[in-house]
């Protein structure tokens, strides 16, 4: 495969096989959807307030941070098939796969290295193939 | 501001002149690479320091990244959750 992701004069240009944007589209999804479920691990994650001393932020705080999760997630949700990317729409696509790696470090619990080492094949999968994502999405958009 | 002024000035009024501080926490899959970046672009802060305060968080699990006033503490601390980093703000101790 070449590479993934490429700077081209128009802007970012994506090489991904359909199935692994489809994918990234239902995780972009989930991690969406688990992020204003008050209780759920993800919301904490994401959404937890900015100062541990509080229960939450003050409601405008609260809002703006929402609607950037929304947004950056939108973004990959709606652009997922598409083939050039702008500028702008590459940065939220980083923003969209740390949201997404978070997401999932949330529900597996991964806490520390220790955690993170003893992941089943499958979601250690999981997690290198988002970083590899954020690693090649950054040097393309450096480039 | 006189003597007399000193005497009326309570613990809580003294404290809002104490910086808040923007914290960045270390989480095991976050790329050292991305936080670089990260620091980078929001701070505009060199290489060698977004490097620095990322191998801080990275070895001792956090890093005063910013210090200042509590609104633009509080912007920034938003804009690094935009990139999912675990970050809070604090009051300096």
């Amino acid at each position: 495969m070449s590479e993934p992701f490429r700077r081209v004069p128009e802007g970012i240009s994506i090489d991904l096989p359909d199935p692994l944007r489809t994918w990234l589209a239902e995780q972009a999804r989930a991690a969406a959807t688990d992020a204003v479920q008050m209780e759920h691990p993800v919301h904490r994650r994401l959404l937890g307030p900015i100062d541990p001393s509080q229960d939450h932020d003050d409601p405008v705080t609260e809002l703006q941070r929402q609607f950037g999760v929304e947004g950056s997630l939108g973004v990959l949700i709606e652009t997922a098939h598409e083939s050039l990317l702008s500028e702008v729409q590459a940065e939220e696509w980083i923003r969209a796969l740390q949201l997404i790696l978070a997401a999932t470090a949330a529900r597996l619990a991964i806490t520390d290295e220790e955690t993170l080492s003893r992941l089943s094949e499958e979601n250690a999968e999981i997690v290198t193939t988002l970083q590899a994502g954020i690693s090649l999405m950054i040097d393309a958009l450096d480039a | 501001m006189t003597q007399g002024d000193t005497d009326l000035i309570t613990e809580s009024d003294q404290r809002l002149d104490i910086p808040w501080e923007v914290v960045l926490w270390n989480d095991p899959v976050s790329l050292i690479s991305l936080v670089v970046r990260v620091l980078r672009a929001l701070f505009s802060y060199d290489l060698a320091k977004a490097e620095r305060l990322t191998m801080q968080v990275h070895n001792e699990g956090k890093s005063i990244v910013w210090s200042g006033d509590k609104e633009q503490a509080a912007a920034y601390c938003v804009a690094l959750h935009g990139y999912a980093l675990s970050a809070t703000i604090q009051q300096s101790q």
